[in-house]
């Protein structure tokens, strides 16, 4: 799959990308967050007051805006915001592209199946979709996490994944079906090719880079969701993330009087989610010569 | 008279890997009133050319050096806002896919009547009325069939209307790029004599582009074959086709199967032409040519003359001039 | 026209076909309007003869391509091949089918997958048909690589299709058509988007191809000049219906339909001062 011929691809459309404004800006602001990723690892490591979860400043006891030892302040149980923060990061990280990933496999194997076997299953598979499509994922979420109690993060990205399948296969079945009368796939059936070999050795490159694009999409979506989720109290109580911030500034009673409790996370909602929404943007130039300047050799 | 008369024409696209020549250093020139064939294979700059001659050419093309001249006026120089005055009304295309050219939404006089409007908006109705069926019988479509939509046309009368859209504005010279490439053979042969009767009737300077040597010859009297971005071998109809000197011409006539020629097949050993992106600085044609010396791989090639209309680019004269025939 | 001789050997026998392809219907339409593509043609190959089906666009000779390498099913009628029906194979029987009826096609430029090199192109009938092992599958590949003219075979077999012209990518699309050794191809319009000088050699290929294999092959081409230059024999296909079945050399002298004679009168040429 990733052979000789993709990685050229790859490279020049990596080329194209990043001289693309938005792409150059999507993946500066990318590397920030993921900086800050990599950096809630280490954090800890200082102390156990640094903990973004359970460390404690003792001596403090409400909320304190930024000093030198809590460089962007504390919560009112004197939780370091900065490691929170960070923590933050790498969550949404894991939130979003592992929802991302999950719904673009689910996506990509539906849409190519439904778009090469047509028929009933064809139509069975896309009404399944249109059902999935048209519901609230958000609302959906919430009633499902008043009726079962607060969910593990693992399994909020796994709903989400699941919400958010039909889009993508939509999209990857009209590519198949185009790709499907396409003399080299009638070269293969006519050697002799099974249909899961033209599926995954025909199709599947030539759909691949399409689902990617909208992956980044997914991304954004996932992100988004967690964080309304955590923000309205239906989050993981275990685990730090940007919206469980924002729900504890609320619940707590600082919403108006620690601006650098609720700004910091607020912040970083919107930036990350428009870093992979520029991605996109870029990515989709790189998919559709007609928005190049010039056609591909 | 003369009527367009190109110098040193040198066009280049500017592309990722460098800059493309795709027409290096043409000339010709096209008395008024006559057709004028261009004939070559794909990649061979004669889409180009056409597409300069309309000032069409895209974004990514430059015009290096060289002149079109045209009425007095060069066309190289024409700023977009006065190619809009030429384009249409000077000169006019037939294009290459017909099928897509007209407007599916509007009845064919209707779009007709509007080329015509674009550049005389003062004419009376009496007159653009008297203008359209005169069109209309040019071409040989019923009167009776003008208010019909594109889609109740078939592809044939979709390729009539397209040649009467061309001569609306009675232009003095018009492009023809592949007008037949996607017709069948039958209406292929009718527009041919559409084509050839129009041109012979209103007198018109016709500059034909196709890549079938046989279809450019049943139109025009005049050929010039071009390889590579460059004019090889030019002169008439008969001198090209009975007495081929450059040896493009003779793979050319020789790999050309037609009814009539079983016996004077020669398959030639031919690859893909050379890269235009570097200069090239010898002939071109040297690495498939099969008379080729080591001159030719070296030096520039020039005009040998065979008659007064009739001549060929190529680096050995005595070869080009000794009737080396077909083999 | 077509009658079955018992004394001659017919590699593939087309009995009654006719073929109906309903467009969906509109919705407003009143009624389902239908194209009949083919419409009960009768056709017999011989073993190892070039067959030239000749028509313009849509005269239903690209379907009959189609149906002869079981793209298509008939809507009525039957193909035999080798004196078996083909609508009826299936499983194991419909893979050796498929290893002894091939395809060409017309476009160089889709017929190969972007994503896979030319030796991944040209292996892949070997390995759905399991022939072979790994080694002997690859030197396979180099030799008919080498005999289709893409010499030396190694220079090509990691390259992929961007990188050759369109009838160094016709070749390739020959290579994967011979390598499994079919007794048939068709070869639908394989030069129609190449220039003369190179389709005239791809001429020549398949013509050394037919005679190094012993193959039989189905020519399809709307242009009559190219059928009289390859084939023995040639079917002139209007409208779905043949019109008329010939030797080449006949086809071309004495044309018995008006419409045969129409498609000669009005090919390009230029010999005689047309």
């Amino acid at each position: 799959m990733l052979n000789k011929y993709s990685l050229q691809r790859f490279y020049k459309g990596w080329q194209i990308f990043i001289e693309n404004p938005l792409g150059k800006t999507g993946v500066i602001i990318l590397v920030v967050f993921m900086f800050m990723a990599i950096a809630s690892f280490f954090v800890p490591l200082i102390g156990p007051m640094y903990d973004p979860m359970t460390g404690i400043d003792p001596d403090i006891r409400v909320s304190t805006g930024p000093s030198l030892t809590h460089w962007l302040g504390t919560d009112n149980v004197g939780r370091d915001l900065f490691a929170q923060l960070l923590e933050g990061a790498k969550v949404a990280f894991i939130v979003g592209l592992s929802a991302a990933f999950i719904s673009i496999v689910i996506g990509t194997l539906v849409g190519m199946v439904a778009g090469y076997t047509g028929g009933l299953l064809d139509a069975f598979l896309m009404r399944t979709a249109d059902i999935i499509m048209v519901l609230p994922s958000l609302v959906i979420l919430l009633i499902l996490a008043s009726l079962f109690g607060q969910f593990n993060i693992w399994i909020i990205v796994f709903i989400i994944a699941i919400m958010r399948w039909p889009a993508v296969s939509r999209v990857i079945r009209s590519q198949t079906l185009s790709l499907k009368h396409r003399p080299f796939i009638e070269a293969s059936r006519v050697a002799g090719a099974s249909h899961l070999r033209i599926i995954f050795r025909h199709i599947m490159p030539n759909v691949l880079p399409l689902a990617f694009l909208y992956m980044t999409f997914r991304v954004t979506a996932a992100i988004l969701v967690e964080a309304a989720l955590s923000f309205l109290g239906f989050g993981d109580p275990s685990q730090v993330s940007w919206g469980m911030m924002l729900q504890w500034v609320w619940k707590s009673g600082h919403m108006f009087q620690a601006p650098y409790w609720l700004i910091p996370p607020g912040m970083c909602i919107s930036l990350l989610t428009l870093a992979f929404y520029l991605l996109g943007r870029a990515m989709d130039e790189v998919l559709d010569p007609r928005l190049r300047k010039e056609g591909q050799a | 008279m003369t009527l367009l008369s190109v110098k040193n024409l040198s066009i280049g696209y500017k592309t990722k890997k460098g800059l493309l020549k795709a027409v290096d250093n043409i000339s010709f020139d096209l008395e008024k009133g006559l057709p004028l064939g261009f004939v070559g294979e794909s990649g061979c700059g004669k889409t180009t050319i056409g597409m300069a001659l309309m000032g069409l050419l895209p974004e990514n093309a430059v015009i290096l050096e060289g002149s079109i001249q045209f009425q007095g006026e060069d066309l190289v120089r024409l700023t977009e806002k006065q190619w809009r005055k030429v384009r249409g009304a000077k000169i006019a295309m037939i294009f290459q896919a017909a099928m897509n050219a007209l407007n599916p939404v509007h009845r064919v006089d209707e779009q007709i009547k509007e080329a015509i409007i674009t550049h005389q908006p003062d004419m009376s109705d009496a007159d653009l009325s008297d203008r359209l069926n005169a069109l209309f019988d040019l071409v040989d479509i019923p009167v009776a069939r003008m208010k019909d939509y594109p889609h109740e046309y078939s592809g044939g009368m979709k390729q009539r209307v397209i040649i009467a859209m061309a001569l609306a504005c009675d232009p003095d010279l018009i492009i023809a790029d592949e007008p037949t490439t996607a017709l069948d053979v039958i209406v292929q042969d009718q527009i041919l004599k559409e084509i050839r009767k129009v041109q012979q009737k209103i007198r018109t300077g016709l500059i034909f582009i196709s890549h079938d040597i046989a279809v450019v010859a049943s139109v025009c009297d005049r050929i010039c074959v071009m390889y590579a971005g460059q004019i090889v071998e030019t002169g008439t109809k008969k001198e090209v086709f009975t007495s081929p000197r450059h040896p493009y011409t003779l793979s050319l006539l020789g790999s050309y199967l037609s009814l009539d020629n079983l016996d004077d097949i020669v398959i030639p050993d031919m690859q893909e032409p050379p890269d235009l992106l570097s200069d090239i600085g010898s002939c071109r044609f040297a690495d498939n040519c099969r008379v080729c010396s080591e001159t030719c791989k070296k030096e520039e090639p020039g005009w040998v003359q065979i008659s007064a209309t009739h001549k060929a680019f190529c680096c050995e004269p005595q070869i080009i001039r000794g009737s080396h025939g077909k083999n | 026209m077509a009658k079955t001789d018992p004394k001659k050997n017919f590699l593939v026998e087309i009995k009654g076909v006719t073929k109906t392809y309903f467009p969906r219907k509109q919705f407003f339409a009143r009624h389902q309007n239908k194209v009949l593509a083919l419409n009960g043609i009768d056709l017999c190959i011989e073993t190892g003869e070039i067959f030239g089906l000749v028509g313009q666009s849509g005269s239903g000779k690209t379907t009959t391509g189609r149906l002869l390498v079981r793209l298509e099913h008939p809507t009525a009628g039957h193909i035999l091949f080798n004196k078996v029906p083909i609508s009826g194979l299936k499983g194991p029987e419909l893979k050796k089918f498929r290893s002894r009826a091939q395809m060409i096609f017309q476009d160089p430029y889709q017929s190969l997958n972007p994503h896979l090199s030319i030796a991944e192109t040209v292996m892949e009938p070997l390995v759905v048909q399991k022939i072979g092992t790994p080694e002997t599958r690859s030197e396979k590949v180099i030799h008919t690589l080498e005999t289709v003219g893409l010499s030396p075979g190694k220079a090509f077999y990691n390259r992929y299709p961007h990188q050759l012209s369109g009838g160094q990518r016709q070749r390739v699309a020959i290579a994967r058509a011979v390598v499994v050794e079919p007794e048939f191809i068709v070869a639908d319009e394989p030069t129609s988007m190449l220039d003369a000088t190179i389709a005239i050699q791809l001429f020549k290929l398949l013509r050394e191809i037919k005679e190094t294999f012993g193959m039989t092959f189905l020519f399809i081409t709307h242009n009559l000049a190219a059928a009289r230059y390859l084939c023995d024999r040639i079917a002139v296909i209007h409208e779905g219906h043949i019109v008329e079945i010939n030797t080449a050399e006949k086809i071309i002298r004495n044309p018995e339909h008006p419409y045969t004679k129409k498609l000669i009168k009005v090919q390009p040429g230029f010999k005689y001062g047309r």
